[in-house]
């Protein structure tokens, strides 16, 4: 174990064949007699990295695993190449970690709790000081960086939350829904934030949410978890590219049959009920066909909607397909 | 306009030693203590025994300058005998108050808010945090306990001489051992109060409580065993104890010396797990 950890961290350190933002292997933790995280394998390479799964997937787990709070019952995981097993310490000192709920000291000023945390990761006082307001700007605290945190808004503890995880300039961060509680123009400026980090391309990102939405938004790998193991991931950037595009159509009146007539021209149909219909494009189709196919059977088009596989039709086929396997 | 570079850059410098990095928890919360003018002008007044030992020493080896004064003289030569007898309570007594007005907040305000799960994130375990927050109480305490202390005795030793300092070593092994021992146990019981009692003035009342129901419950065991047995839970007799015979005199507890040690390290052991149980929830998933 601890010459493979030291030839990872060598491969950092050379700059060549630089190892995975993360990666886990085989990883197992036991909490309370459960079985939480199974066996997990999975290895990271995306910049910001979305971590999806339905409540007790194992998601708040992995991220404490990574911060060494639950020790593996098996397993091990590499942040960068470091070996958690062997070099949790240096693990934590390049993690930043923006957790859930609240995460302050109630009579601190933003500027000296965050001061203090980058001093804890290891930042000199001036340092720590100069990149205490660093962060607090970046994260658009203004003149309220003096106030105390425990006066502050949600909005706000959050943005201190998140100046906190970057004051000590982590490779790796984790968010654990890093837009709970936020109203839409806070939530859609912490997007932005975390894509802004990302931008730097010195600092990944991994982010649990619930919310696919936001995972979409800001995310260009996607990891799903279901009941401690990985169920599905997915290469957001690419399926964006080659992502299928559907096309949802209503025919007046309701026609059953008419999904029947779609396949014949080639199409797979997903019939909705009540004369709906989910048709998958084929890149040689030509659109009007559809209209030609409605109008020779005397029906009337009704809806007619192009779509693409968003996050959740990607999210609930592998919860489906999972539940089918299992 | 101001145009800010939105980007964030990583952190590339030097960083300070792993192994003295719990002490930024012992600066910040040291700062915090002394952020009260209030404790800043009680914690001046604690050192006003120890000012008055040296005074009083310094007198006892000056008798001309107060021979004018009739009567005054007399008591001051034969003032370090009862300086030393004494000043070991006059210090322990305000460390004490001085503690248990000050190290409530200590762990109770990282806890409060969930701040101890993003400063165990950092590369800083939990035995280092505990460190970290012994240091304060033991920097707190340290200056009006043993350090004026061994000051008082160090001037003693000068003004009488190398004879007194070899016949009296003890005094100085007492006050520094005796004072460590109170600050040991003065610290873990208040962490362990910390960790577990948010509200400060709660935190104190069970520091105070703590001292007074041992010491009833001792004297109860004792009375109804009619032994003293009962000075197994008397936690102040059994510290008080262990100082005397350091100082070479009669200790008030009926047993024997490893007893009261045992009393001191069950107390310790005790706010150990307590403190040990709390850290170690931090992190669990609800």
């Amino acid at each position: 174990m601890t010459t493979s950890t030291n030839l990872r961290a060598r491969a950092d350190t050379d700059g060549r064949n630089s190892p995975p933002l993360l990666e886990i292997q085989g990883l197992s933790v036991r909490l309370g007699g459960r079985t939480i995280l199974d066996r997990l394998d999975a290895t990271i390479n995306g910049q910001i990295v979305g971590l999806l799964g339905p409540n007790g997937a194992g998601k708040t787990t992995l991220v404490r695993t990574l911060l060494g709070y639950f020790k593996p019952s098996s397993g091990n995981a590499f942040v960068l190449g470091h070996s958690l097993a062997t070099a949790g310490r240096t693990v934590c000192s390049i993690i930043g970690y923006m957790p859930e709920d609240d995460a302050y000291i109630r009579g601190m000023s933003a500027v000296r709790f965050v001061r203090m945390m980058g001093e804890l990761s290891g930042l000199p006082p001036d340092a720590a000081l100069e990149r205490t307001h660093d962060a607090l700007t970046f994260v658009g605290m203004g003149e309220n960086r003096y106030r105390k945190v425990g006066s502050f808004s949600t909005g706000m503890k959050q943005m201190v939350k998140l100046a906190q995880a970057l004051v000590h300039g982590p490779r790796l961060l984790l968010l654990d829904e890093p837009t709970n509680g936020l109203d839409p123009a806070a939530r859609h400026r912490m997007l932005e934030l975390i894509q802004d980090i990302a931008h730097e391309g010195k600092t990944g990102v991994l982010l649990s949410s619930h919310l696919l939405g936001d995972v979409e938004a800001v995310c260009d790998e996607v990891m799903i978890l279901k009941a401690g193991r990985l169920a599905g991931r997915c290469d957001l950037a690419s399926e964006h590219e080659v992502a299928r595009t559907f096309v949802d159509l209503e025919t007046l009146p309701p026609s059953p049959q008419f999904g029947s007539v779609l396949e014949r021209l080639g199409c797979t149909v997903e019939e909705r009920g009540n004369g709906r219909f989910r048709v998958e494009l084929h890149a040689d189709l030509d659109i009007r066909t559809l209209f030609s196919a409605a109008a020779d059977e005397g029906l009337g088009l009704r809806r007619f909607e192009r779509t693409r596989d968003s996050l959740q039709d990607i999210f609930m086929r592998v919860m489906e397909d999972d539940h089918g396997r299992s | 306009m101001v145009v800010r570079d939105r980007a964030w850059s990583a952190w590339e410098g030097s960083v300070t030693p792993a192994s003295r990095r719990f002490l930024v928890l012992t600066r910040y919360a040291l700062k915090d203590v002394f952020e009260s003018r209030v404790f800043l002008a009680f914690y001046i007044l604690c050192l006003i025994p120890s000012a008055a030992a040296l005074l009083a020493i310094y007198f006892s080896h000056n008798t001309q300058f107060l021979e004018q004064f009739a009567g005054i003289d007399s008591w001051f030569a034969k003032a370090p005998n009862w300086i030393f007898l004494h000043l070991f309570g006059w210090q322990a007594m305000p460390a004490f108050l001085v503690a248990v007005i000050a190290t409530p907040p200590l762990i109770a305000a990282d806890i409060g808010n969930n701040a101890l799960q993003v400063i165990l994130a950092r590369p800083i375990g939990r035995r280092e945090y505990v460190l970290g927050k012994m240091v304060v109480v033991f920097l707190l305490l340290s200056p009006i306990t043993w350090i004026p202390g061994l000051l008082t005795f160090g001037l003693q030793a000068i003004l009488a001489g190398g004879q007194w300092t070899a016949e009296n070593l003890r005094i100085a092994v007492a006050f520094f051992v005796g004072h460590v021992v109170w600050i040991l146990v003065v610290t873990m019981l208040c962490l362990a109060v910390s960790a577990w009692i948010r509200l400060a003035a709660f935190s104190r009342g069970a520091l105070l409580a703590i001292f007074i129901i041992s010491a009833v419950a001792g004297r109860l065991v004792n009375t109804v065993t009619r032994s003293s047995i009962g000075d197994l839970l008397h936690l102040s007799r059994a510290i008080e104890s262990i100082v005397l015979r350091f100082f070479g005199a009669a200790p008030p507890s009926g047993l024997p010396s490893p007893a009261n040690w045992l009393t001191l390290v069950m107390v310790v052991l005790g706010a150990l797990w307590v403190l040990n149980l709390r850290l170690r929830a931090v992190g669990e998933i609800k």
